[in-house]
């Protein structure tokens, strides 16, 4: 494939399309694997958005905090019950009580042949979550999950999975919880453990690593369900997400397509909107990412991004007002929370406003901001253009005028964005799409593999033909229909990276601003 | 760094290898009955009662989600274990632990050890544990079988003295994608030559009646076979992996070399029993061959197995255990088939040469590859060098092998046909194929090709392929008409 990058640098330096943005001279003329990092299309002019945050100091004073409230809940186990009693109504009133519909029968066929099961227990054995049935049906079954982790650990040893024919449970321990994962598709088991650590710090993300760790040194036989009740259908959306999302698969996020002109009004006015302790502004249509401000020196974690996408798309309460709610960014931070503040721009918009804040009574602050933010927008036409765009949040794969070409993944790895067309009609039913994601999966887990990565992998199958290609600069998956050929799945690659270099202004968020 | 700190390497290595059955003590501190075999044998009796206890619990968890697919692996941090229920009940357990790397500390600190989980393949070691029931079938029978006979006791007994020894010929560090096939090298040969051996295997079937089964190998290659497939696939393993290796050395060595054994009086030919008594003019010597258990129309069948060299040709001629063999009827075999096997083998030897001859010289290949079929279990490698007894010494990168292995459990999931082509990281080019019940591997040494110049140069092979396939085909194939 290395002679098909090289022909396509010569397409480029041909001048077919000759750069004509400030940035671009400063960008790799083509896409080839040769390209440095940080400059293939989609690829952000500053420096990333979503990489691996340090801690945040300004969080350190509500570590101590907690700490402190640690210290007091070692006075005495009266003491410690109250607090969680005090916990678990502060929580209970956060959550809306959505009843789900979960009795089923756990010894019967329906039950067993669920494509994937969740389980969430306690080290000691406690029930914590599961994605079909009850906790209570099921908790002699987790307490045989945990007798399997903490057998195996007698041994100093850990247990990670078990496989039978078309069938794989794999164990996540991560103290103080143990998640299990039973699973009938095809996935690797380092795919499922990936979900796993999502549900984790989903778990996480409502309670600080702090307080769990808190609340099972005092009290190991805690009922963790009490404090998460009312939020499981978070976790279960999560779970669909991760079926359905390649965001998730990737580790990026997809943006609303937009002019880069309207974008940069809409990220100047977001930022220009500040405030003290206002960390992060984030706007979003839908699933896709409008703009994201941040904190100079501050960034927000792929995974952290994806928890906040999960909590506003799966709760319709945001859109009657302004929410408020204290949120845990794990990938920042396990220890303290943050105080989100979430709205609608308009009460029946897809545009959803978040921003983050490090200061617990900052709602009034962070809605005078919100104000200030729409008023720029409103006076400018950017506004209408950003309205516009929501009419089309996606596009048609014929757009990029490749012939058998079905379907398609872009990373650009050093912004941390990806696009994709959407789906077309032969993927349009629940099971294709999703078997179409399995498929995605397994690309990416071969390339990915721990000890042998993989450059690109070509599979050609009755059903489609796919090609995968990584480079140090961005990952592709293709999707063909069976009847294309290796040399058209090659020339195609080429015809692509052409497409999303001229259309990278419009995809990607090239220049993401800091406050 | 000082030169006695560096890092040591180790290989997956056979950690336990134990069989029970829940059934034999059920009843809580009888769980020792459960026991028939453990590997190593001075474990702790509690020990071993731990991790039986360990294997019936998974197994058991694992129906809770699956009732009718039982658990085949367990995968922990420092090892893995495979389950294999051969008849009811009765589980083989194998714990191999994974390679790992130690790294030395400063300071007089214990070493830091470091597992690679991701190296050992499930396919290649859950093959390996059916191999060694199957092994131990075809010697023994069945365990049901056993258990009748004399009491649990007999099992044990049985098993201890099987697997003592088998077990120290597992070379687990060197299995790989062959292990999985299981599949059985064919000779590639002209019809006419083909058609002399068929002629010579029904001669010596009609003058001596006894025998019921024959298979004719060349080169530890398979040619002719009467046998069942799946009770010559294991046949196959034992004359290639350990009979025929543990024979190699006397024969290499020169003739007045005291290893050779004593050729028996005439020099007419170079025919010699492999199994059964070693010198015939021996007064001493004890008609004893080894037994082997092959399927049959009612269960299965106990016959005498007779394997019978001359240079390079082998001669397996099996006969009803019922039968008592004698002197006289060794004499027989071995005035008939010697003369007639030692000319055979110096014809095929002659036909191979000729045809080698004509193909022309053999140029340095820019691919190795590794094809099988699973109707009718032909296998060709050109990756593997010559096993031995010990050692399957492969030419490529113990890495590529493992990305075939990924490959193979890709192609094994779905029942349909399907093509991968990868690019490794080393730009080594690997490309799997199955169609039709055949598979094929080829790794490709073309670091600077694409994929259309990888897919041209695999359909190049391909095209060869067709040729060879068809003579092997059609020797196995005949071979069952006759059969039957």
């Amino acid at each position: 494939m290395d002679g098909e990058g090289q022909r396509a640098t010569v397409a480029w330096e041909t001048g077919t399309l000759a750069p004509v943005d400030r940035l671009r001279t400063e960008r790799a003329d083509s896409p080839t694997p040769g390209l440095v990092e940080g400059t293939e299309p989609g690829a952000g002019g500053k420096s990333a958005m979503f990489v691996h945050a340090q801690s945040f100091e300004d969080l350190t004073a509500e570590a101590e905090e907690e700490a402190l409230r640690g210290a007091e809940l070692d006075k005495s186990e009266e003491d410690c019950t109250e607090e969680l009693k005090a916990l678990e109504e502060q929580h209970n009133n956060d959550f809306s009580s959505d009843g789900r519909a979960k009795e089923e029968d756990v010894s019967s066929e329906a039950w067993r042949s669920h494509r994937k099961h969740v389980f969430v227990l306690s080290e000691a054995g406690k029930p914590i979550y599961t994605r079909y049935g009850t906790e209570e049906a099921l908790s002699s079954t987790m307490g045989v999950m945990m007798a399997l982790v903490s057998f195996v650990e007698a041994e100093k040893n850990i247990i990670r999975s078990i496989h039978a024919d078309g069938c794989k449970v794999v164990f996540l321990t991560k103290s103080p919880l143990v998640l299990v994962g039973v699973s009938r598709t095809c996935q690797s088991d380092r795919e499922l453990l990936r979900e796993l650590q999502y549900i984790y710090y989903q778990i996480v993300s409502l309670l600080t690593l702090t307080q769990l760790n808190h609340i099972f040194q005092h009290k190991q036989n805690y009922d963790l369900r009490r404090l998460l009740a009312g939020s499981e259908y978070l976790t279960d959306n999560l779970l669909r997400r991760l079926d359905r999302d390649p965001g998730l698969l990737l580790s990026a996020v997809t943006c609303l397509p937009l002019a880069s002109s309207a974008r940069d009004v809409v990220s100047s006015s977001l930022q220009a909107a500040k405030a003290k302790s206002l960390v992060f502004s984030i706007l979003l249509a839908g699933d896709r990412l409008v703009t994201l401000v941040r904190k100079k020196d501050q960034v927000l974690h792929h995974m952290d991004l994806h928890l906040v996408f999960n909590l506003v798309g799966s709760s319709s309460s945001f859109r009657e007002g302004e929410g408020w709610t204290p949120i845990c960014l794990p990938k920042f931070n396990t220890a303290g929370f943050f105080h989100a503040h979430i709205s609608y721009l308009e009460p029946a918009s897809e545009l959803c406003l978040i921003l983050v804040s490090t200061d617990r009574e900052d709602f009034f602050n962070m809605s005078d901001c919100k104000r200030r933010f729409l008023e720029r927008l409103s006076k400018r036409s950017a506004y209408q253009t950003l309205k516009d765009a929501l009419k089309c949040p996606s596009y048609s794969v014929a757009q990029v005028g490749i012939p058998e070409l079905r379907h398609f993944l872009y990373k650009s790895k050093s912004s941390g964005l990806y696009t994709s067309p959407e789906f077309p009609v032969v993927y349009e039913s629940d099971e294709e799409q999703e078997r179409l994601m399995g498929l995605y999966q397994d690309l990416h887990s071969c390339l990915h593999h721990p000890t042998r990565p993989l450059r690109s992998f070509y599979r050609c199958s009755e059903t489609e033909n796919l090609l995968a290609w990584v480079t140090s600069g961005f990952e592709l998956y293709l999707c063909f229909s069976p009847l294309a050929t290796k040399a058209l799945a090659v020339s195609a690659v080429n015809k692509l990276l052409k497409w999303i270099r001229k259309e990278e202004d419009r995809l990607f968020i090239l220049s993401p601003l800091t406050y | 760094m000082a030169s006695g700190m560096q890092e040591k390497q180790y290989t997956p290595s056979l950690l336990s290898f134990f069989i029970y059955n829940p059934t034999f003590g059920p009843r809580e501190g009888e769980e020792e009955k459960k026991i028939l075999f453990y590997h190593p044998s001075d474990v702790e009796k509690n020990e071993k009662i731990r991790n039986v206890g360990l294997c019936e619990a998974i197994v058991q968890f694992t129906r809770t989600f699956c009732p009718t697919k039982p658990a085949k692996s367990l995968h922990t941090q420092k090892n893995r274990q495979f389950f294999f229920e051969p008849e009811d009940n009765f589980w083989i357990v194998m714990v191999v632990r994974n390679p790992m790397i130690e790294k030395p500390n400063k300071d007089g600190k214990p070493p830091t050890v470091e597992y690679q989980e991701e190296e050992i393949l499930d396919t290649v070691y859950g093959a390996v544990v059916k191999q060694c029931y199957s092994m131990y079938k075809l010697f023994n029978g069945t365990f049901g079988r056993a258990v009748e006979a004399g009491g649990v006791e007999m099992l044990i007994q049985k098993l201890e003295k099987f697997f003592y020894r088998y077990l120290q010929t597992l070379h687990l560090q060197s299995c790989d994608l062959l292990d999985v096939f299981g599949g059985i090298s064919f000779f590639p040969l002209d019809k006419m030559t083909y058609l002399k051996i068929q002629s010579f295997v029904n001669r010596v079937e009609e003058s001596l009646s006894l025998i019921k089964y024959t298979a004719f190998l060349y080169n530890d290659q398979l040619i002719w076979s009467g046998l069942e497939q799946d009770d010559m696939r294991i046949l196959y393993k034992y004359l290639t992996t350990s009979l025929f290796p543990r024979h190699s050395e006397p024969e290499l060595a020169g003739r007045d070399s005291p290893l050779r054994p004593e050729v028996a009086g005439n020099l007419l030919h170079y025919g010699r029993f492999l199994t059964g008594p070693t010198n015939l003019k021996d007064p001493e010597a004890k008609f004893r061959f080894p037994k082997i258990f092959v399927s049959a129309e009612d269960g299965y069948e106990e016959l005498h197995l007779i394997v019978y060299k001359a240079m390079s040709a082998a001669a397996c001629f099996m006969i009803n255990a019922s039968v008592e063999l004698t002197r006289e009827f060794c004499e027989q075999l071995d005035g008939l088939v010697g003369p007639q096997l030692t000319l055979l083998a110096s014809d095929i030897c002659e036909q191979f040469t000729i045809n080698r001859r004509i193909s022309g010289p053999e140029k340095e290949p820019q691919f190795k590859f590794i094809y099988f079929n699973h109707m009718n279990l032909a296998e060709k490698s050109t990756i593997h060098m010559r096993k031995t007894a010990s050692v399957c010494l492969t030419s490529v990168h113990p890495d590529l092998m493992k990305i075939l292995g990924d490959i193979n459990c890709d192609f094994s999931r779905v029942d349909e046909d399907e093509e991968i082509i990868v690019k490794a990281m080393t730009d080594y080019w690997v490309v799997g194929k199955k169609s039709d019940q055949r598979e094929l591997y080829v790794i490709l040494n073309q670091k600077n090709a694409n994929l259309i110049e990888v897919n041209e140069e695999v359909k190049r092979l391909c095209a060869t392929f067709t040729t060879l396939r068809t003579v092997n085909t059609a020797g196995y194939h005949d071979s069952i008409s006759v059969m039957q």
